[in-house]
C-alpha cells in the first residue's frame, strides 16, 4: 500500500517539476538543483519508507482498550480505552480494495482522539470491527 | 455523537406528521400549546422602522445639507435596509411558534419556506440570553440554546420578555423533568411571578475591577481598531459633505514638522484614538461583570453576567466542567495578566463575534486567575497552584537545534539564491541576524514547559506565544498520543497530548523524558497501559 502510494507521489511530484523544467527556460536554475534533491530525497524514500513502517506499525486491542503504534521517521503511540469509543468503521480505498486490505478507524468524542489502522487484512479488519462493536456495547459510560 | 438532530425543511404535510409524533410520543394529557414571541417585538420592529428613516430625513429636511449623488443613494440603501429588515422581523414574529415539552424544545418558523426545529432536551448544554439595547429598552432578551455544537447556537429565540426568558432558561437547565407533569403541562405562560422573581440562591466569586481595564488595552488590535474607526468615520463623513483629510490638514501642517514628527504624530495618534476605542469596547462588553455560582435545581451552574448595551448572561452546567485552562499571551505575560476559562463539553472555545462560553474572566492578573481556578474548582484540589515538574534540559537542546537551524537553512536558501541572482541583497545577512532572537524564543518556550499530577487533575502547560496551562480531570481523557520525531528520539524525549471531547479538544505536553512519559500517562490514568507497556518495551 505504502509503495504504491510513495510511487504515485513520486510519479507526480517529479513528473510535474521535469515537465516544469522542460517547458519553462527561465526557471531552470533554480528548478534544476530542487529536482535533483527531490528525486533523491523520494528514491530513499521509496526503497526505505515501506518496510521501515511496516516494521513499525503495530495494533491490538484488548477488553479495556484499543493500542496502535505508527510512523516511521515520526513515531505515535494512542490509546483509546474502550469506554470511550463512539464509531468504528471499516473503510476501503480504490487501491486497498485492490490489494484486499481496508482501514479500521476508531473515533471518540474528540476530534484529535480518533485511532485508525491502515492496511489491515479486510477480513481481520471486519472481524475485528464486529468483536469491537461487541465489547463497546458492553461497556458502561457516556464517551465523554 | 453530541450533535443535534439537524433541521430540515420540511413541508407543511411534514410538519403536521412530525408534529404528530412528537404528540404521540408524549405521556396522555399533556399537549403543549403552541407559544408566540413577546408582542414587544412589534413596538420594536416599528421603532427601527422609524430610526431607519431618519437619519435620511434629518440630513435632507432639516439640515438642508447639500447631498452628492452617491450620498442620497447611500442614504436611501440603509433606509430601505433598516425598512426591510423591520418588516421581515415583523413576519418572523407572525410566523413563529414555540414550545417546550417533556421532550423537547420546538420551534415553528418560515414565511414562504417553514422550518421545524427540535431539540430534545437532554442534549442541550447551555442557555444563555442576550440583549441588545433595543431589547434591553423594551425588556426583551434573546435565548439561545447551545447544543455544543461548533458555530450557531442550535435554536434562538428572538425575542421573549425577561421574565420568560428566566423561566425557560430555568426550565430547560433542569436536566430531567422530574415527573412532575402540571408543571411542566403549562411551562411558560401561567406561572406564578414570584417563582420567577425569587432571587436564585447565589455566591458571587468575582466582580469586575476597573484596574483590570489596564490589561486590555496594551494592545496592537489597537491600531486594527483605530483604522476601522477612521475609516468608518472617514466615510460617515463623506456623505454627508464633509471631507476628513482636508480637516485633519487644516488642523495639522505636516510641512512644518517634518517627516520623523510626522510618523510619530500619525502613530501615536492612530493609537491613541485605538486605545479609546479599546476601553470603550472593554466598559461596554464588561459592564458589570459578576461570575457567580448558582445552585440550580440539580447541581450548580458557573454563571457570568455582562455587558452594557448588549448584555449577555451565559450559565455552565458545573457537571459538565472537566478543569481549568490559564492561557497567558507572551507579553501579557510580563504584565502578570491571563485569561481564565473552564474546560467543559459542550461549550465552543471560540467564535468569531463575540467572547467563547467558556471563558469566565475578562482578562485579569494572574492571582486574581488563580484565586478563581481554587474557587472553580470545588474538589479541593489546587491544580493551578501546583509547582510543575520541569522537563529535561535535552527538551531545551532540542529547541536550541531549531531555533538555529531555521533561520540557518532559510539563511542558506537565500544565500543560494542570492548567487544565482533570483533574489536581490543581501538577505540571508537578515536572517542570521534573526538567530539570538530565536535562541531567546527557544529558552522561553523550554521555561514555559511543564506538567504535574494533582489528584484527578492532569496539568499540562507548554506554549511560546500564549503560554497554556491546562488542568485536565482525568476522566475527561479520552485518548493518549505519544509522539517521537527522530531529533526526540536521538534526545530521549517524547510529546505527550491528552485529547479530549471537552475545551479546546486536545491538551500538550511537549517533550517529556521518554521514560517518564509512559509512567505519567500510567499515573494519570491507572490500568489503560496494563496491555500495553509490553509492546512500548519491544519498540
Amino acid at each position: 500500500l505504502w509503495t504504491f502510494r510513495v510511487l504515485i507521489r513520486t510519479i507526480v511530484i517529479v513528473g510535474g517539476l521535469t515537465l516544469t523544467y522542460a517547458l519553462v527556460e527561465s526557471s531552470r536554475p533554480w528548478v534544476g538543483p530542487i529536482l535533483a534533491i527531490l528525486t533523491v530525497i523520494l528514491g530513499v524514500t521509496m526503497a526505505v519508507m515501506p518496510t521501515w513502517r511496516y516494521l513499525i506499525h503495530r495494533w491490538e486491542h484488548t477488553d479495556r482498550a484499543v493500542y496502535l503504534l505508527k510512523g516511521w521517521l515520526v513515531r505515535e503511540w494512542r490509546v483509546i480505552p474502550i469506554s470511550r469509543i463512539q464509531t468504528i468503521d471499516t473503510m476501503k480505498s480504490p487501491l486497498q480494495q485492490v490489494l484486499r486490505l481496508a482501514t479500521l478507524r476508531v473515533t471518540t468524542a474528540s476530534t484529535h482522539g480518533a485511532i485508525s489502522i491502515e492496511g489491515l487484512d479486510a477480513d481481520v479488519a471486519a472481524d475485528t470491527a464486529r468483536v469491537l462493536t461487541e465489547i463497546t456495547q458492553a461497556t458502561k459510560g457516556d464517551a465523554t | 455523537v453530541t450533535t443535534a438532530p439537524s433541521s430540515p425543511t420540511l413541508s407543511e404535510q411534514h410538519i403536521e406528521a412530525a408534529a404528530k409524533r412528537a404528540k404521540s410520543a408524549e405521556p396522555e394529557g399533556t399537549e403543549v400549546p403552541w407559544q408566540r414571541l413577546d408582542r414587544r417585538v412589534i413596538w420594536v420592529d416599528g421603532v427601527k422602522i422609524l430610526l431607519s428613516l431618519a437619519p435620511g430625513l434629518v440630513a435632507m429636511v432639516i439640515l438642508d445639507l447639500d447631498l452628492s449623488v452617491v450620498g442620497t443613494w447611500l442614504l436611501v440603501l440603509t433606509a430601505a435596509v433598516g425598512v426591510i429588515s423591520a418588516v421581515e422581523d415583523l413576519l418572523r414574529w407572525l410566523k413563529t411558534r414555540y414550545r417546550v415539552t417533556e421532550e423537547r424544545v420546538e420551534r415553528r418558523t418560515g414565511m414562504l419556506v417553514r422550518k421545524y426545529r427540535y431539540v430534545p432536551r437532554e442534549r442541550i448544554r447551555s442557555v444563555d440570553t442576550t440583549a441588545r439595547l433595543r431589547h434591553q429598552l423594551a425588556g426583551l432578551r434573546v435565548v439561545n440554546i447551545g447544543t455544543g455544537e461548533q458555530g450557531a447556537a442550535a435554536l434562538s429565540l428572538d425575542a421573549v420578555s425577561n421574565r420568560t426568558a428566566e423561566e425557560l432558561r430555568r426550565e430547560l437547565l433542569r436536566s430531567r423533568p422530574a415527573g412532575a407533569v402540571d408543571r411542566t403541562a403549562d411551562p411558560v405562560a401561567e406561572r406564578e411571578p414570584t417563582e420567577a422573581t425569587a432571587d436564585p440562591q447565589e455566591v458571587v466569586l468575582a466582580r469586575l475591577r476597573w484596574s483590570w481595564m489596564a490589561y486590555n488595552l496594551v494592545n496592537a488590535w489597537a491600531f486594527l481598531v483605530a483604522t476601522f474607526l477612521l475609516w468608518g468615520a472617514y466615510w460617515a463623513l463623506q456623505v454627508v459633505g464633509i471631507d476628513l483629510n482636508t480637516w485633519i490638514r487644516r488642523v495639522v501642517d505636516w510641512e512644518e514638522l517634518g517627516l520623523g514628527w510626522s510618523i510619530v504624530v500619525i502613530v501615536g495618534g492612530i493609537y491613541a484614538i485605538g486605545v479609546v476605542g479599546l476601553a470603550l469596547n472593554f466598559v461596554t462588553e464588561n459592564w458589570g461583570f459578576r461570575l457567580t455560582r448558582t445552585i440550580t435545581e440539580d447541581g450548580t451552574a458557573l454563571r457570568t453576567k455582562q455587558g452594557l448595551f448588549q448584555t449577555r448572561e451565559v450559565h455552565r452546567d458545573e457537571r459538565r466542567i472537566r478543569g481549568l485552562h490559564i492561557g497567558e499571551p507572551l507579553f501579557w505575560r510580563w504584565m502578570g495578566a491571563a485569561d481564565t476559562e473552564v474546560i467543559s463539553t459542550g461549550l465552543s472555545n471560540w467564535s468569531v463575534s463575540k467572547e467563547p462560553g467558556s471563558k469566565i474572566l475578562p482578562r485579569g492578573p494572574i492571582g486574581e486567575a488563580r484565586r478563581i481556578a481554587a474557587l472553580v474548582l470545588t474538589d479541593g484540589h489546587l491544580p493551578m497552584d501546583a509547582p510543575l515538574r520541569r522537563h529535561p534540559r535535552a527538551a531545551l537542546h532540542r529547541r536550541l537545534f531549531w531555533a538555529i537551524l531555521v533561520p540557518g537553512s532559510i539563511a542558506g536558501l537565500l544565500a543560494w539564491l542570492d548567487a544565482t541572482n533570483v533574489v536581490p541583497g543581501h538577505f540571508w545577512l537578515f536572517a542570521i541576524g534573526l538567530m539570538p532572537v530565536t535562541c531567546l524564543l527557544a529558552v522561553i518556550a523550554y521555561r514555559a514547559l511543564g506538567h504535574t499530577i494533582v489528584g484527578p487533575y492532569v496539568v499540562l502547560r507548554c506554549g511560546l506565544l500564549s503560554r497554556s496551562t491546562a488542568a485536565l480531570q482525568n476522566r475527561a481523557v479520552i485518548c493518549w498520543t505519544v509522539r517521537q520525531s527522530i531529533v526526540q528520539r536521538w534526545l530521549g524525549l517524547m510529546t505527550v497530548s491528552a485529547a479530549t471531547a471537552a475545551g479546546y479538544r486536545f491538551y500538550q505536553a511537549p517533550d517529556l523524558a521518554a521514560d517518564k512519559a509512559v509512567t505519567f500517562i500510567y499515573d494519570a490514568t491507572p490500568g489503560w497501559m496494563a496491555g500495553f507497556l509490553e509492546s512500548t518495551d519491544a519498540a
